[in-house]
C-alpha cells in the first residue's frame, strides 16, 4: 500500500463518534456562516419514513440546531410515503413539481438533483429512506467533516458489513455490486478511488458548489459518476468518508443487484469515454484492491492478480506434431 | 371546631385540584404539539436492547438524556439504575418518577422499531420504551409546558425489574435513598387506564428436571424429560387454588429439548404464583416443593424448585388521597380506571414505607410480542394524567 493511500485514509477517513459533541458542531457551523439542507428521496417509503423524519427532525432541527432544512423529495409514491412524512413535520415535494421547466425524469437521482434547486443550503446532507435503524449519526457524521476540514467538499458514508471475524480481523467493504462490479473497475482504472471504501453508499453530503458543477445520473450510475466526476476535477484530496456503524436495510435480490449493476456499468463507460480513457486505455493495473479492518484501524489490502494467458493449443508445436503423428 | 376545619380543608383541596384539571385540555393540546421529543426518545432508547441484567447501554443513554435536558448531576449506581434530581422552588421533599428499563427482549433480538403516523411497533415499546423515555423526557416537557415544582423530582430508570432481577433495581436505590420522598409514580407505557396501588403478593420459580446419567430407561414409567414435565405440569394443574383470597398459578414456560429425534434429559418449567394472601403464597410453596421431591424418589430424577422471585402483598388504601386524586383525574381525561394490584417496581416502593401508585400511559396491543405496538392518539392524556398527579402531589394534595 503507497504512503500516499495510507495518508489519505488517515487523514480523512473518520467515525462518527469523533463528533458526538453536536452542540459543539453547530457552534462551529453558525461561526462559519455555514447553512446545511437535508433531502431524503422517497418512492414507497412508508414503512421507513416516519422514523427518518421524526428522529433526525427532532434531534437535529429543533433540539440542535444544525439541519437548517429539511426536505422529502418524492418520485410519485403510490403508498402513504409523504402524509407519514408530512405528519412528522417534513416538507415534502413531488420531485416533478420541481423545475417543471425541464420536465420530469423518473428516478433516485433526478430527485437528488432537483434537490440543489428547491433547498438553500451551502451543505446538502442525502440519505436513503429505507435504513430501518436511522439515528442522528447518518447526518453528524457526514457533515462534519465539512463544516471541520475546508478541504473536503465531499463526505461519503461507509459501514460495518462484518463479512468474517475470524482471528480479530474482518473483511471490510460494500454490499455484492461493490465487491464484485465497483472495486475490480476501479482497481484497474482509478486505483486511488478504492481507498473510498463504500462507493455506493446511498448517503453523503457535499457543499452546493460542486454538486452544481457536476451532471447527475437519474438511476443507478449516480453515486458512481460523482465519485468519478469529483475525483476528474479535484483528486482524492477533496473526499472524506465517515463509519456510521451499522446500517440496517432491505436486502435486495440478485435479480435486482444486476439491474442496478448493468445501470452502473452504463454511467462508468460513459465516463470513460468522456474522461478519454475508452481511446487510450491506460496500461492494465494488476493490483487489486480491498478493505480490512483490525483494531479499527482500516487498511487497504492490495493483491497482485496476473490475469496470464496460455495460447491457443493449436499454436504448440508439440501439439501439432502429436496430432500429425496420431 | 375539628370537623369544620377538616371539611374547609377538604373544600380547599378540591379547589386546588379543579384548577389543575380546568388546564388539561390545553395542556393535551400542547403535549400533543411537543410529543415528537418523548417518541424519538422511545425510538432511541427502545432500539438499544436492554434485557434484565445487561441494560448498561440504554442506562447511558438515558444519563445523556437526562443531561441533555437540563438535569445537571445524573448518576448511575452500583446496580446501574440512572437517577437524576430536577430541584424544585423549596425541596423539602421529594417526588420519585420512576420506569423500568430493562425489557424481556434479549439481544438476539432484532430492535428495530417501525414508525407509523398513529402506531409506534415494534419489541419493547409498550414495555417499557414509552414509558422509560417519558421520564426521560419529563424535565424538558415541563420546561416547555411552564410548570414547576415546590418539591424535588426524582427521575429514576431502574434496573433489573423483570423476571430473574427481582426488582433488585428499584430496592437497592429505595434502600440507599437518602431524601425523604412524599410519594412516588412507577411510569408503565401501557395501559391507559391502569392504577396500581397495592402490590400482589408474587412467588415466581422454575422447576428444574434433570435425568442422571444413570438413569433406568427400562424403569416403569420411565420416560424422557418431555414426558416427565408433563407429568409435573398435570400435577401442579391438580393443586387446589382458593377463590378468596383470590389466588393464581400461571405457567408462564416450558424448555425442553433442541431437536426432533433425540430424548432431552434437562428441561424448565417457569411459573408464577400470585395471592392476596402471603400465606397462600407459602403453603403453595410447600406444595410445589413436595410435588417435586415426590417426583425426584418416584421417577429416579432430579427435580427441584428454585424460587427466582418474591414479592409480599403490600399496598395503600383505595380511599387514600393519592388514589383518590389519580382517579379524580383519570375522571376528568374520561379515562376509565382498570384497578390491577402490579406485580412490579411499586411493589418495592410501597414496602418502602412510600405511598405510590402505577399508572399507564397509552393504548397497546400485542404486548410481550415482537409486534408490541402503542398508539400515539392517546399518549398526551397519558402524559397530562402523568404530569397533573405530580403537580396534585406537589401541591399537598395527596396527603392522608
Amino acid at each position: 500500500m503507497t504512503g500516499d493511500n495510507q495518508k489519505w485514509l488517515d487523514q480523512n477517513t473518520f467515525h462518527h463518534g469523533e463528533f458526538w459533541d453536536i452542540l459543539n458542531l453547530v457552534k462551529e457551523k453558525e461561526k462559519k456562516g455555514l447553512t446545511i439542507s437535508l433531502c431524503i428521496p422517497t418512492l414507497n417509503e412508508e414503512k421507513t419514513i416516519g422514523k427518518e423524519v421524526l428522529i433526525l427532525r427532532s434531534e437535529l432541527m429543533e433540539r440542535y440546531p444544525l439541519i437548517d432544512e429539511f426536505a422529502v423529495i418524492d418520485s410519485g409514491s403510490k403508498d402513504k410515503t409523504l402524509e407519514v412524512a408530512r405528519s412528522y413535520g417534513a416538507d415534502t415535494y413531488l420531485a416533478s413539481d420541481i423545475l417543471p421547466e425541464v420536465g420530469d425524469k423518473r428516478g433516485k437521482g433526478e430527485n437528488l438533483w432537483k434537490a440543489i434547486h428547491q433547498l438553500k443550503g451551502d451543505i446538502i446532507c442525502y440519505v436513503d429512506a429505507d435504513i430501518s435503524n436511522i439515528h442522528p449519526r447518518f447526518v453528524y457524521g457526514l457533515v462534519a467533516p465539512l463544516i471541520k476540514k475546508e478541504a473536503v467538499q465531499y463526505v461519503k458514508a461507509f459501514y460495518d458489513r462484518p463479512l468474517n471475524y475470524s482471528s480479530g480481523l474482518r473483511s471490510s467493504g460494500g454490499g455484492r455490486v461493490t465487491e464484485i462490479l465497483i472495486r475490480p473497475l476501479f482497481s484497474l482504472f482509478y486505483p486511488e478511488l478504492t481507498n473510498i471504501i463504500q462507493p455506493l453508499s446511498g448517503e453523503y453530503a457535499a457543499r452546493r458548489e460542486v454538486l452544481e458543477m457536476i451532471p447527475f445520473p437519474i438511476g443507478y450510475g449516480v453515486e458512481t459518476s460523482h465519485l468519478l466526476d469529483l475525483y476528474e476535477k479535484f483528486g482524492l484530496d477533496a473526499f472524506a468518508q465517515t463509519d456510521l456503524d451499522r446500517r440496517v436495510h432491505r436486502n435486495q435480490t440478485t435479480n435486482a443487484l444486476g439491474k442496478m449493476s448493468f445501470g452502473i456499468l452504463q454511467t462508468f463507460i460513459n465516463r470513460l469515454h468522456s474522461q478519454g480513457k475508452i481511446d487510450r486505455i491506460p496500461n492494465m493495473e494488476t493490483f487489486y484492491r480491498r478493505f480490512e479492518v483490525e483494531d479499527g484501524a482500516y487498511n487497504q489490502l492490495i493483491q497482485e492478480v496476473v490475469e496470464e494467458e496460455r495460447p491457443a493449443m493449436i499454436e504448440i508445436d508439440e501439439y501439432r506434431n502429436r496430432t500429425v503423428q496420431s | 371546631m375539628a370537623e369544620v376545619t377538616k371539611m374547609l380543608e377538604t373544600k380547599s383541596t378540591e379547589f386546588d385540584l379543579n384548577n389543575l384539571l380546568k388546564d388539561l385540555p390545553k395542556q393535551i393540546e400542547k403535549i400533543r404539539e411537543i410529543r415528537k421529543l418523548v417518541l424519538t426518545d422511545a425510538v432511541l432508547l427502545g432500539e438499544i436492547p436492554s434485557p434484565t441484567f445487561n441494560e448498561e447501554d440504554r442506562i447511558r443513554l438515558t444519563v445523556d438524556r437526562f443531561r441533555e435536558n437540563g438535569l445537571s448531576d445524573p448518576e448511575i449506581d452500583e446496580h446501574g439504575n440512572a437517577s437524576a434530581v430536577l430541584s424544585g422552588t423549596e425541596g423539602r421533599s421529594s417526588i420519585l418518577v420512576m420506569a423500568h428499563a430493562d425489557s424481556v427482549f434479549d439481544v438476539g433480538t432484532q430492535h428495530v422499531l417501525n414508525v407509523g403516523p398513529d402506531t409506534i411497533t415494534g419489541p419493547g415499546i409498550a414495555d417499557n420504551a414509552i414509558g422509560l423515555a417519558t421520564v426521560v423526557a419529563l424535565p424538558k416537557l415541563l420546561e416547555m409546558l411552564n410548570i414547576s415544582f415546590k418539591d424535588d423530582l426524582i427521575f429514576l430508570a431502574n434496573t433489573k425489574s423483570l423476571g430473574r432481577g427481582n426488582l433488585d433495581g428499584a430496592r437497592y436505590f429505595l434502600e440507599t435513598m437518602k431524601c425523604p420522598i412524599r410519594a412516588g409514580i412507577c411510569v408503565e407505557g401501557a395501559s391507559q387506564g391502569r392504577l396500581s396501588y397495592s402490590g400482589l403478593g408474587t412467588l415466581r420459580g422454575e422447576i428444574r428436571l434433570e435425568i442422571p446419567s444413570n438413569y433406568d430407561w427400562n424403569r416403569f414409567g420411565s420416560s424422557g424429560a418431555v414426558g416427565q414435565l408433563t407429568r409435573v405440569v398435570n400435577q401442579l394443574l391438580e393443586i387446589p387454588l382458593p377463590k378468596e383470597p383470590k389466588t393464581k398459578m400461571t405457567l408462564g414456560g416450558l424448555t425442553c429439548g433442541t431437536t426432533y429425534n433425540k430424548t432431552p434429559r434437562r428441561g424448565t418449567l417457569r411459573f408464577e404464583i400470585t395471592s392476596e394472601e402471603d400465606q397462600v403464597i407459602s403453603t403453595l410453596k410447600q406444595k410445589v416443593d413436595d410435588l417435586c421431591e415426590q417426583c425426584s424418589l418416584e421417577n429416579g430424577t432430579k427435580v427441584y424448585l428454585e424460587v427466582v422471585a418474591t414479592r409480599p402483598n403490600c399496598g395503600i388504601a383505595f380511599t387514600h388521597p393519592l388514589v383518590k386524586t389519580t382517579r379524580s383525574i383519570m375522571s376528568d381525561l374520561g379515562v376509565t380506571p382498570e384497578v390491577n394490584p402490579s406485580t412490579g417496581d411499586l411493589n418495592v416502593l410501597i414496602e418502602a414505607g412510600h405511598p405510590g401508585v402505577t399508572l399507564g400511559l397509552t393504548t397497546a396491543e400485542n404486548i410481550g410480542e415482537e409486534n408490541e405496538s402503542i398508539h400515539l392518539e392517546s399518549l398526551p392524556t397519558g402524559i397530562a394524567q402523568l404530569i397533573t398527579l405530580l403537580q396534585a402531589i406537589d401541591q399537598g394534595l395527596c396527603e392522608l
